[in-house]
């Protein structure tokens, strides 16, 4: 242990939430503040999945595709289509095993403010929260799920672009 | 052993009453007859140490005898006073609680503050009455060399509820840190979540549930949410577990933060801003390795305030209970620099005075003391 070089702890003006156009100023604005902004998911250049009939896929369900060693639980969410990768980045659960619950924006003491209704995954393994959409972790402004684009062909075929 | 020169703020020591210094002149008039009909009763916890509370080679209490034969002996910048009266929340009568919380502030003030100005004092309330406890912390806190608000560990409610916010927001509002010391645990509940320990030894080892379970409820209500600036400083409650309940609440948010949704960060990221803990009675691991190791986990050069709980018989001597080899940058911050920041004291040879602004807003008053 050496005291004189005590590493730096972050400050609130250090965490990338601040002065990044998001204009928040803690971890859990930071994190809400990506979800909101829900930017779309890049295609790798790695091809597609087929995943089936869109009609296969109700509205608050879901199917799990595989491709090699890649497992990518796709979502019906009010009738829109994400791709989140079915790996926890924590300690490796199947992710996509999970809950699609609801839960609360960051809010004032005593106060209840329900938010991202229907796309947030709670991990099966430790509980967890996920933003579906965008992958982000609920809980820190680093965690992110990669999230893929899905395309919705005029064959009504589900592809995810991987 | 220590360097002389190293400043060292103690911040537990324990004077009492006696027939020099008594009690009785400062309880408020309209309360002398109440008290003397038996009103001031309390409920004890019934465990007592076979073998003395004070130690054995420390005679008598005075102000004088005690600067010359502590603070001067032992190099104290200055040493807060824990005075008898933390614990008059207990009282039966809620009234009769609150006037000896005024009687024991102005006891501190007239016999110990006025005495030598390294004396600082603790602001006794009664938190029972929230109301009451707020116009004595706004009377008390003018007082240059008061420096913080005093309860025990054990309470009515975990201290995260919202009864007690009221008394927050007159400590933040004043620039003093609320702290709690151990004691009366097992005078209303059994002493642990359970039931009651068996034996003093047993009683004396597990106060530390008493301060878990406080941390874990001032952070969980979102007290320093809704109150930024406050400090709360946790005496004689070890500091050894401190490590675990971060590590334990950072996990549980990463799952459980939708059921508190007004905390923003991380649980240890806001005990290390606004929690602080007292050494005495220093955790003795097997190894000093493993010490240094603990003092790391829990980020003791923000975190660990020196105590000695002079004159009780667990007394911890500042310049014996380091290891001699210790970072002496990590050594000053927990032998006063930490305690000087939040209290905002102006310390001599201090490698800090610079940096070492008060954390609260009561700064000016503590600089103009010295």
């Amino acid at each position: 242990m050496n005291g004189n070089e005590q590493e730096k702890r972050p400050t609130r003006e250090d965490l990338p939430g601040v002065n990044n156009g998001f204009g928040t100023e803690s971890p859990l604005d930071y994190a809400f503040a990506v979800v909101e902004k829900a930017e779309a998911p890049r295609a790798r250049g790695r091809g597609k999945i087929e995943v089936g009939l869109a009609s296969e896929i109700a509205p608050g369900e879901k199917k799990i595709v595989e491709e090699g060693a890649l497992s990518i639980g796709v979502y019906n969410i009010g009738g829109a289509f994400f791709a989140i990768k079915n790996v926890c980045p924590h300690a490796g659960a199947p992710l996509c095993q999970g809950h699609i619950q609801t839960t609360h924006r960051p809010s004032e003491v005593g106060k209840y403010d329900p938010a991202l209704e229907g796309r947030v995954l709670r991990c099966p393994w430790h509980g967890w929260e996920f933003d579906i959409v965008t992958g982000k972790g609920l809980y820190d402004t680093k965690s992110r799920v990669a999230t893929y684009p899905v395309t919705i062909g005029e064959d009504g075929k589900v592809r995810v672009q991987i | 052993m220590l360097k002389k020169s190293v400043p060292v703020v103690d911040c537990d020591i324990h004077p009492y009453a006696t027939s020099e210094t008594p009690l009785a002149p400062f309880i408020p008039e309209k309360f002398r007859q109440a008290v003397a009909q038996g009103q001031a009763s309390q409920p004890g916890h019934g465990y007592q140490n076979p073998f003395g509370v004070n130690r054995r080679d420390v005679e008598g209490c005075s102000p004088q005898s005690w600067a010359r034969d502590y603070l001067d002996l032992y190099g104290i910048a200055f040493a807060v006073i824990q005075p008898p009266g933390i614990s008059v929340s207990l009282a039966h009568d809620i009234d009769v609680g609150a006037a000896l919380a005024r009687a024991w502030n102005d006891w501190q003030i007239e016999h110990w503050l006025r005495a030598d100005a390294r004396y600082l004092g603790s602001i006794c309330i009664n938190a029972n009455d929230p109301a009451q406890a707020v116009t004595e912390i706004e009377r008390c806190a003018a007082h240059p060399q008061m420096v913080q608000v005093i309860v025990t560990g054990e309470s009515s409610l975990l201290y995260g509820h919202r009864f007690y916010h009221p008394i927050y927001a007159a400590c933040e509002a004043a620039g003093l840190p609320f702290a709690m010391h151990p004691g009366a645990e097992g005078a209303r509940t059994p002493s642990t979540p359970i039931g009651a320990a068996a034996s003093y030894f047993e009683w004396h080892s597990t106060l530390p549930l008493t301060f878990m379970a406080h941390t874990a409820s001032l952070v969980c209500n979102g007290v320093f949410e809704k109150f930024p600036r406050f400090k709360v400083v946790l005496v004689e409650g070890g500091f050894g577990w401190l490590p675990h309940l971060m590590w334990r609440l950072d996990k549980n948010f990463k799952a459980l933060r939708s059921t508190t949704p007004w905390l923003k960060r991380a649980p240890s990221e806001t005990i290390r801003e606004h929690v602080r803990l007292t050494s005495q009675p220093i955790e003795e691991p097997p190894t000093t390795q493993q010490f240094l190791e603990l003092l790391e986990m829990m980020d003791a050069q923000n975190t660990l305030l020196f105590s000695s709980d002079f004159p009780h018989w667990d007394f911890d001597d500042p310049r014996r209970i380091f290891p001699p080899r210790m970072d002496e940058k990590l050594l000053r911050r927990i032998l006063g620099e930490n305690a000087a920041q939040l209290y905002g004291l102006r310390l001599e040879n201090s490698t800090e005075n610079e940096t070492a602004k008060s954390e609260t807003v009561k700064s000016e008053n503590r600089e103009a003391l010295v």
